[in-house]
């Protein structure tokens, strides 16, 4: 005795649906970060050097390899202060 | 100072008044993030003599080193940007190939030790420089000479 087909409805609509969650994830995040994987678990460091890359190349997940930076990037520096001086 | 509480920086400052003419100009270096750690061993081991010279300035400056070291900061400066223009002019290929694939792997060299081999050849034939990590045990594989990396995504040989 076969199975009846209304049976294996349910497990096409699940893998479906997680399908198109993990496959829309995929999309925007790499859509998001340039076509490139996005950057995980980055801490003060990796954000500062994100930060700088942004400066020197105008996007987020930008690179170069120049050895001279644009003109103007030395001048870019942010300075970090606090609210107050005392 | 002491007894004032630590804060968060919450502003930037962004000051475009240029430097003044008396303080020599120095270019500076316009390799992003994922260039300058795939090249930073090279940088290394060119500029050690340079960069020790910067930091023990500063220690020795009490807090003053940002002005009283701009000599030995433009010198690390001038020698980091040659030895990037060096890899950019001989090894350009192996270069790119090991940055992207690093900036496509999270920076983990780990992840890129197969364009890192290329790469670190191919710098030490033209250049001469090394890539030595500093503080490595003695009488074991350097980690990045090892086919085999521990935490990669691909778990076997990876050249």
């Amino acid at each position: 005795m076969g199975v009846p087909f209304e049976a294996l409805l349910p497990y096409g609509i699940v893998i479906t649906m997680f399908g198109v969650t993990g496959a829309g994830l995929y999309v925007s995040k790499r859509f998001l970060n340039e076509g490139k994987k996005p950057r995980w678990n980055s801490d003060l460091w990796d954000r500062q050097m994100m930060e700088r890359d942004l400066r020197i190349t105008g996007t987020l997940r930008g690179q170069s390899s120049n050895h001279i930076a644009p003109k103007g990037f030395e001048l870019s520096n942010p300075w970090k202060i606090e609210k107050r001086i005392y | 100072m002491a007894q004032r509480d630590a804060r968060f920086n919450q502003h930037v400052l962004v000051d475009t008044t240029p430097m003044p003419d008396h303080i020599p100009k120095v270019e500076e270096i316009g390799a992003t993030s994922a260039p300058l750690f795939s090249a930073a061993y090279f940088i290394g081991d060119r500029c050690k003599a340079f960069n020790d010279d910067y930091m023990k300035c500063k220690e020795e400056a009490n807090g003053r080193g940002e002005i009283e070291c701009l000599k030995e900061g433009r010198k690390v400066t001038r020698c980091a940007a040659s030895v990037i223009k060096d890899i950019n002019t001989h090894c350009l290929k192996q270069f790119k190939e090991h940055w992207e694939c690093l900036e496509n792997n999270n920076h983990y060299l780990f992840e890129c030790r197969k364009p890192e081999q290329a790469l670190n050849s191919c710098v030490f034939d033209k250049l001469g420089l090394k890539k030595t990590i500093p503080g490595a045990p003695e009488g074991e594989v350097p980690v990045h000479l090892r086919p085999k990396q521990k935490y990669a995504q691909f778990p076997g040989r990876q050249y």
